[in-house]
Order: C-alpha cells, then sequence, then structure tokens
C-alpha cells in the first residue's frame, strides 16, 4: 500500500474530505433533500463539462461549447413549436455539425483547437444573434410542457434531470471504455504520432471527439434552454470556465489519455460543493470569486496525478 | 497543446520560398486586409481612423506581449483578466490617496501598479512551478483569484481617475496619435530588446524549444520560467494602466475579454502555441488584424449579428495562412 494506490482515487477523496469538512462546519449542508436539488440543478453543467472530456482526453480543448450552448437555445426556442419535441433532434445536430467542423479545421487544417473552438464558437454565436433577432425569446408555455414537461418530473423522488445525467454518464462510460473508439481516444491522448503509426484513422477520431463535445454541449444548451423557458445567445455565457474547470478538477489533464468521464463526475460535484459551501459557510458574496480561485488551485494540487506527465507547461 | 513534428532542414533559398512566405504571412494578411476594407470604405484609410483603431488596440497588445513570453515557453497564461483588474484597481486607489494627480507623489502610483503586477506573475509563476501544476490550470484560478480581490477591494464599484494630466495619456495627441500609443510603441521596444539582446529572452525559445534539452544543457529551467511569468504580470500592469487612461475608470471588468482577445492574436500572428517560433512582432500584426478586422467590419457597415462570425472565419484563415504545415504532423 503506496502512494501510488491511492493516486487515481485523489478526486474522491478530495471530494469526500471537502464536504465532510463543510457538513462539520454547517450539519445543515447534509439535508439529503437540498442535496438532491443541488445536484439537479448543475445537470446542464455537468452534462457540458462531459463533452468537454472528449476534447481533453484527446489533448485538445473545446471553447466552442459555451456558444454553441447559446445556439441551441435559441435554435430550441424558435422551432419548438413547429417540431415539438423533434426540436431536440435538430438541436443536437446543430452540436455535432459545430464540433464536427472545428475538428476538422483542427486536424486538416492544423488550427490549434484553442483557437479553431473559439472561433466557430464565434460562428455559433453569429448564428444565435441572427436567429434570435438579438432579443431574448421565450417559449409558449403549452408547447414546453407538451414536449419537454417530463424533463422536470419526479420517479421516486429522484428529479428526472438526475435520470437524464445518469443516461448520458453511462452512455460516455461505455463509449469511453467498452468500445474500440474510446481505446483509440486514449490511444490518441496518450501518443498521437504512436497511434498514426498503429494504423488508427486519428484525423476520424479526434473529429468525432469534438463533434460529441458539440453534441453533448447541445443537449446541455437544450436542458437549459427548456429549464429557463427561452432562449437568447448570451444565455450559456459562464458555463465555459466552470465546465473546463471540472474537467481539470477531476483529474483528467489537458495533456491528454489519462482521466476521463468518471473523473468529471467528480469534478463537477467538487466545483458545486465549493460554489455552494461559500454559500452555507456564509462567505461575503464579494469574497466568493476570489476563494473559489484559492480553494481551486489547492484541490488541483491535491488532485492532479503528476506522475503520468513529463515536464509540466 | 500542440506538437511540432519533424522539421527537416529543408531550407530552400530564393527570394519566395516556402519558409519566407510562411513567415510574412501574418503581415500579408493585415496588409490584404488594410487594402480590401479601403476598397470597401476609402474613410477606413484616413489617419483618424487609424488612430481609432491603435487607441482600442494599445491595451490589448501591452497583455498580449506579456503572454507572448509565456507562449513562446510553450506554457499559457490565462491569468491576464485578474491581473489587469488588480492592477487597475490597485493604481487608481494608490493614485486617488497620493493626491489624484501626476503632479504630486501620486506618480507614485504608476510604478507600484508594475510592482504590483509583477508580483501576481511571480506568485503565478511559483504556483505553476512549484506545485508541478500545470500553468493552465495554475493560472486560470489565478485568475479567479485576482478577479476577485479587484471584486472585494472595489466592493462592485467603479473608480474615476479624472486628473488631466493622466487622462493625456489619451487626450493629448502628437502628430494625431495620442500618447498612449507611443507609451505602448517604447513598451513594445522594451520587448523586444528583451526578447531579443538578452539571456533570458534567449531562454525563453529555448524552454520552448525542448524543455529537456534546455534542462539537459544546465539551464534552470524552473527559474527562467517564474520570471517568465513575473514578467508577463509587468506587461499585463502596463496594459491596465493603458485601459485605465483610455476610459478614466478603474473596475473589476477592467480586465474582462482580453484573455480570448490577447490569445487569439499572438497566434494569429503566428506565435505556435506548442512554443519556440515567434516574438512580439508577431504579436503587434496579430493585434492589428484583430482589430482592423473589428474596426473594419464596422466601418464597411457589416451588420452587428455578423461581426463575431467574420472574426471567426478570418482568424481561422489568417493561422491556416501563417502555419507552416510541412513542418507539423499534428495540432492538438
Amino acid at each position: 500500500m503506496s502512494v501510488e494506490t491511492f493516486k487515481p482515487y485523489f478526486p474522491w477523496i478530495t471530494l469526500v474530505a471537502l464536504v465532510l469538512i463543510v457538513g462539520a462546519i454547517n450539519p445543515a449542508f447534509f439535508n439529503l433533500g437540498s442535496m438532491v436539488t443541488l445536484v439537479a440543478d448543475i445537470v446542464p453543467l455537468f452534462i457540458m463539462a462531459l463533452g468537454m472530456t472528449f476534447a481533453i482526453y484527446i489533448g485538445g480543448i473545446d471553447l466552442s461549447v459555451q456558444q454553441v450552448a447559446n445556439l441551441v437555445t435559441v435554435v430550441a426556442t424558435v422551432y419548438l413549436a413547429q417540431f415539438g419535441i423533434f426540436v431536440a433532434v435538430i438541436c443536437v445536430l446543430c452540436g455535432f455539425v459545430v464540433g464536427a467542423v472545428s475538428g476538422w479545421i483542427t486536424t486538416k487544417q492544423f488550427v490549434p483547437s484553442f483557437v479553431s473552438t473559439l472561433a466557430t464558437g464565434f460562428i455559433a454565436l453569429s448564428g444565435a444573434r441572427y436567429l434570435s433577432g438579438e432579443r431574448a425569446l421565450s417559449m409558449s408555455a403549452e408547447a414546453r410542457d407538451a414536449s419537454f414537461g417530463w424533463m422536470f418530473g419526479n420517479t421516486a423522488g429522484v428529479p428526472h434531470e438526475l435520470v437524464i445525467a445518469g443516461v448520458l454518464l453511462a452512455i460516455a462510460w461505455f463509449l469511453q471504455t467498452r468500445t474500440t473508439f474510446g481505446r483509440a481516444l486514449k490511444a490518441v491522448g496518450a501518443g498521437e504520432l504512436a497511434a498514426v503509426s498503429s494504423g488508427l484513422n486519428v484525423d476520424r477520431i479526434k473529429i468525432l471527439a469534438f463533434a460529441l463535445s458539440g453534441l453533448f454541449a447541445a443537449i446541455a444548451g437544450l436542458m437549459f434552454s427548456v429549464k429557463l423557458s427561452g432562449g437568447d445567445a448570451n444565455l450559456a455565457n459562464g458555463f465555459l470556465i466552470l465546465a473546463i474547470v471540472a474537467v481539470l478538477v477531476g483529474g483528467t489533464p489537458l495533456t491528454g489519455g489519462v482521466g476521463g468521464v468518471m473523473n468529471t463526475l467528480v469534478g463537477t460535484l467538487i466545483v458545486v460543493v465549493i460554489r455552494t459551501a461559500m454559500v452555507y459557510l456564509q462567505v461575503d458574496a464579494t469574497m466568493q470569486q476570489m476563494v473559489f480561485g484559492v480553494i481551486l488551485i489547492v484541490a488541483i494540487a491535491l488532485t492532479i496525478d503528476r506522475s503520468k506527465m513529463g515536464t509540466v507547461k | 497543446m500542440a506538437i511540432a513534428g519533424t522539421s527537416d532542414a529543408r531550407r530552400s533559398l530564393g527570394f519566395l520560398s516556402r519558409d519566407t512566405l510562411v513567415k510574412w504571412a501574418p503581415l500579408l494578411v493585415l496588409l490584404v486586409l488594410i487594402a480590401f476594407f479601403a476598397v470597401m470604405e476609402p474613410r477606413f484609410l484616413s489617419i483618424r481612423n487609424f488612430a481609432r483603431i491603435l487607441i482600442a488596440a494599445t491595451p490589448a497588445l501591452m497583455i498580449a506581449v506579456g503572454v507572448t513570453f509565456i507562449i513562446i515557453m510553450g506554457s499559457i497564461d490565462l491569468s491576464m483578466e485578474g491581473t489587469v483588474s488588480v492592477c487597475a484597481v490597485i493604481f487608481a486607489f494608490c493614485f486617488i490617496w497620493l493626491g489624484g494627480t501626476l503632479a504630486s507623489w501620486a506618480w507614485l502610483a504608476l510604478p507600484f501598479a508594475l510592482l504590483v503586477g509583477a508580483v501576481l506573475g511571480f506568485v503565478n509563476g511559483l504556483i505553476h512551478v512549484k506545485l508541478k501544476i500545470p500553468s493552465f490550470m495554475a493560472s486560470l484560478a489565478m485568475g479567479f483569484v485576482g478577479t476577485g480581490l479587484a471584486m472585494v477591494m472595489t466592493g462592485g464599484d467603479r473608480i474615476r481617475i479624472e486628473d488631466e494630466a493622466f487622462r493625456a495619456l489619451l487626450t493629448v495627441r502628437w502628430f494625431n496619435f495620442p500618447i498612449m500609443v507611443y507609451v505602448a510603441g517604447l513598451f513594445l521596444l522594451i520587448a523586444w530588446f528583451i526578447q531579443t539582446r538578452t539571456t533570458l529572452g534567449r531562454n525563453f525559445y529555448a524552454v520552448g524549444g525542448g524543455e529537456a534539452l534546455a534542462h539537459g544543457s544546465g539551464l534552470n529551467v524552473d527559474r527562467v520560467r517564474i520570471m517568465g511569468f513575473t514578467l508577463a504580470g509587468v506587461f499585463f500592469a502596463v496594459g491596465a494602466l493603458l485601459a485605465v487612461g483610455r476610459i478614466g475608470i478603474a473596475e473589476t471588468a477592467t480586465g474582462n475579454n482580453f484573455m480570448f482577445l490577447s490569445i487569439t492574436a499572438v497566434v494569429v500572428g503566428g506565435t505556435a502555441l506548442w512554443g519556440g517560433i515567434g516574438g512580439v512582432w508577431n504579436t503587434l500584426v496579430g493585434v492589428l488584424i484583430v482589430f482592423v478586422i473589428g474596426n473594419g467590419m464596422v466601418v464597411i457597415g457589416l451588420p452587428g449579428y455578423i461581426q463575431d462570425g467574420v472574426l471567426g472565419l478570418l482568424v481561422i484563415l489568417a493561422v491556416i495562412l501563417s502555419t507552416d504545415r510541412k513542418s507539423i504532423s499534428f495540432v492538438k
């Protein structure tokens, strides 16, 4: 039993420790009902982070997710009346296409994903602003409830949002660990040149990874839109950085090849616990951002597994 | 975030070799853009409009120059929004506390702001190097701390700087351009001097070109990294001062939007995210490209909602043109 054995579990240990510390200071934190609501509230963020995991897992990054979600909130709101529940298909396609285009620009045109996804994000933003006519739109309540009312129900006290998150997590986990595509992702993340040499179609795998990231971002945007019953070109702003932080804190490093979707689950929970804890511990509103940053540094310092990184860039 | 592959010594001679083209591509892109907007709308070419572009671009230029050093090392610094806000706010408080006009001891607030930038950058570098946290995460978290710190200090208020001597940065013009443009030019020359004429500047390239090699040849890589982040912090502070000089207000939001803007500009200028290539002149060209696009779209009257998308497309195009595709095997 050495430190090495525990390393993969550091994110989990950090999470449990955080929860225990917060609970010890303010026992009200352990209220099961409020905890469930808390977790249900962050489902869109979690789904976005889940998609981002694929982009980061192969050593890239996807900065377009927030704008994809923005675009989707507008698309969903505009076309809900016309297509009903099938608007979901259009939304998911939108995300998939934007992601695939980012992937194509990155792999075929040699534009680093940091820039290519930022740029496709701008294009998506343009689309959202055009389609929304630069106004905040809202859905008609009946159409929304008829098509997506089921999203916010409860079964035996379990919010359906959590079920959706669980199903998506299961799919992502299955893709990552039980399919050749998942193994190929790991190969690309761990060493792209070696992956090319062993005959993998690396370009296709990378494009697909970015497309998946866009797809999940679209689902997140759709849920967000239905939740707030509307859409506008800035609705999902602020999600991008949190999604990246959730992935990184979970222990998937930017270099790729390590970590994965389960890590993102832990990472998202860590981010949420930190954010909520500040409310429970009555940290002054102006102080919260700073405290968040400091705790983040500590959490990352404790969490990341440095043994698989060579030089730290 | 990308890996350079085998770059053979395929240096072909001749005036218009591919190497030369790739090297000058960003400048060509800039000239083509200027020519395009000038044809679409002749008013674009006026001195008045160029002054407008430069005034808008100077704070971002300083910040982009700062992060250029970091990117040359193959790292990244995302702390600029926080650092800029903190420097701006601390500067404003000191300036007002010391008398509120440059004619008094309040000028001390200027070097003090640079010192604050250096300290923030130093802490950033220390966290990155000593705790072995990748710079992306370390600097992102430091950015949160910075923005938060500015928030705590101001309580969300705006601080106005109305001293005429300080606002002369914007209001007094020499040869049609305000003083802040010359100040930025001076700091650009300093950055160029550091890059080409000092050991530290050469060491940035050594670290970016191959860290293991640099380490093997006896270079104290950790020290170079920390100094790089400190230097970047100083340039962020200069950017903060110019930003305050431009609008006369210091607040938590002073640093907003600089993060993606400056990194985009650096990459568009031809500095590679994987390190070792590029420099401050590339960054100047990159910043100008981004701001010429932004200004040009307004001048020729493109509808607002298209502008983001066109900027995105042109950025992709500029990067594609200035990338030497044959010397890299893949990017991430």
